[in-house]
């Protein structure tokens, strides 16, 4: 720091050139006028041609950026409402295809339960018949036989009483005994 | 040891006649200050040609600098001024960027056109003319409010009116002297740090220890000395906001 400080002594104590006569050359009012004409006339220039020509351009790219990525934000949100309708379209199509499918099965189901109890009725019913018809066949073999028992009875009755008595009986006789 | 202040001497470059204004003499020649001056402008013109001439999308380098910088001049206007800080954003962004060019322009060329006081006041009244004719065209007589705000019992007038007005005067002075100040301080150590390099390095051994000192100086000071030149240039934009708004709205004043 001290050799610092003596340089500062050194340039303060070095006598200044010719052309700055003391004090600062800023202050030299001879070239004030030249610096303010040549400042106004380049700042309206630049301003000019900045705000007429080159800031326009730029806040236009800026807000072109702006609406395309507002756009493409806009684009990418109705595609994805379209997407999510599609999906939608699609889950109820898939539930309505199920429930399409559900019926027909219900359906055949139906059918193929109430043919099967068509043809059981019907195959009860001609069972119900060949029953029917067997019963009565039984009942006729049944009142034959009861009726060669009768007859078979008054036979052996008349033989025994024949036999016993050694005179036949009449038939009347016999019906009324074996009544 | 080279004279620190000599970097601020003007120059001229191409003789051209002087014309009398008013009885006042004005050499219009090109010097160095109004050299640089021209260079700062060609400059941004260019550099915003290039950063304006694709319009993509996905900005490219000097694209993404250019839009920054109007970012941030566009959002300092809107913040300050509200919705009509558009109108008023290309005057705020040509003082802004003509400033900044001017002041990084210094970092890398020999002569800063900020560090002319003639150059910083002419930005300055610049600036207070431009808000003083807004004001009017916009408020007619109306603009004389601003001196005297409302809701203050009426004997506090005859100190607040002028207390007004000298702030109001002042504020040129006050924009050109921080910014002039600035870029004059900032370049005159840096010279005086270098000149240590040089002088102490001519020393010998002795003084070796003190140059590697001041040349760490140097390169800390140069680093400062940019932060600098873009902090000035947006503060002398954050106050052209500053003062128009206060016109701009002075209904709320």
């Amino acid at each position: 720091m001290a050799t610092v400080h003596q340089g500062t002594v050194e340039t303060t104590g070095t006598p200044h050139g010719e052309e700055s006569s003391g004090g600062l050359p800023q202050l030299q009012f001879q070239h004030w006028g030249g610096q303010i004409v040549w400042l106004l006339l380049i700042f309206a220039v630049l301003y000019t041609v900045l705000a007429k020509g080159l800031l326009p351009r730029v806040s236009g790219a800026i807000d072109e950026r702006g609406a395309k990525i507002a756009g493409d934000i806009a684009d990418a949100r109705r595609l994805k409402d379209e997407a999510e309708a599609q999906a939608r379209a699609a889950a109820a199509e898939v539930a309505e295809a199920r429930a399409k499918a559900q019926k027909t099965a219900a359906d055949a189901k139906a059918k193929a339960s109430a043919e099967a109890a068509e043809r059981q009725a019907k195959e009860e019913a001609i069972l119900a018949e060949k029953l029917t018809v067997a019963e009565a066949g039984i009942q006729a073999a049944r009142d034959e036989a009861m009726g060669h028992v009768a007859a078979v009875a008054q036979e052996t009755a008349a033989a025994i009483v024949e036999k016993l008595t050694g005179k036949a009986a009449t038939a009347a006789e016999l019906k009324s005994a074996l009544a | 040891m080279a004279d620190p202040m000599h970097q601020f001497q003007i120059q001229k470059i191409v003789e051209l006649p002087t014309v009398t204004v008013f009885g006042m003499p004005i050499d219009l020649s090109i010097t160095n200050s109004v050299a640089a001056m021209l260079l700062a402008a060609t400059l941004l013109t260019v550099f915003y040609s290039f950063a304006s001439a694709k319009r993509a999308v996905v900005p490219g380098r000097l694209q993404a600098v250019g839009e920054l910088l109007y970012n941030l001049v566009d959002g300092l206007a809107d913040s300050i001024m509200g919705h009509e800080g558009k109108k008023f954003m290309p005057f705020v962004f040509t003082l802004f960027a003509f400033v900044l060019f001017m002041n990084l322009q210094g970092m890398f060329l020999v002569f800063t056109a900020t560090s002319q006081l003639a150059v910083t006041l002419t930005l300055g009244f610049l600036v207070i003319l431009t808000v003083v004719a807004v004001g009017v065209i916009k408020n007619g007589f109306k603009f004389f409010k601003l001196f005297a705000p409302s809701g203050v019992p009426w004997p506090l007038y005859f100190l607040l009116v002028p207390i007004e007005i000298l702030s109001f005067v002042i504020r040129p002075v006050t924009l050109a002297l921080r910014l002039f100040g600035n870029m004059l301080g900032g370049h005159v150590v840096l010279k005086i740090f270098a000149g240590f390099v040089i002088a102490l390095g001519g020393m010998g051994l002795i003084g070796f220890p003190g140059a590697v000192l001041a040349m760490g100086s140097v390169v800390a000071l140069t680093a400062l000395e940019f932060m600098v030149a873009f902090l000035q240039a947006f503060v002398f934009a954050v106050l052209t906001c500053v003062y128009l708004n206060d016109v701009v709205h002075l209904d709320s004043h």
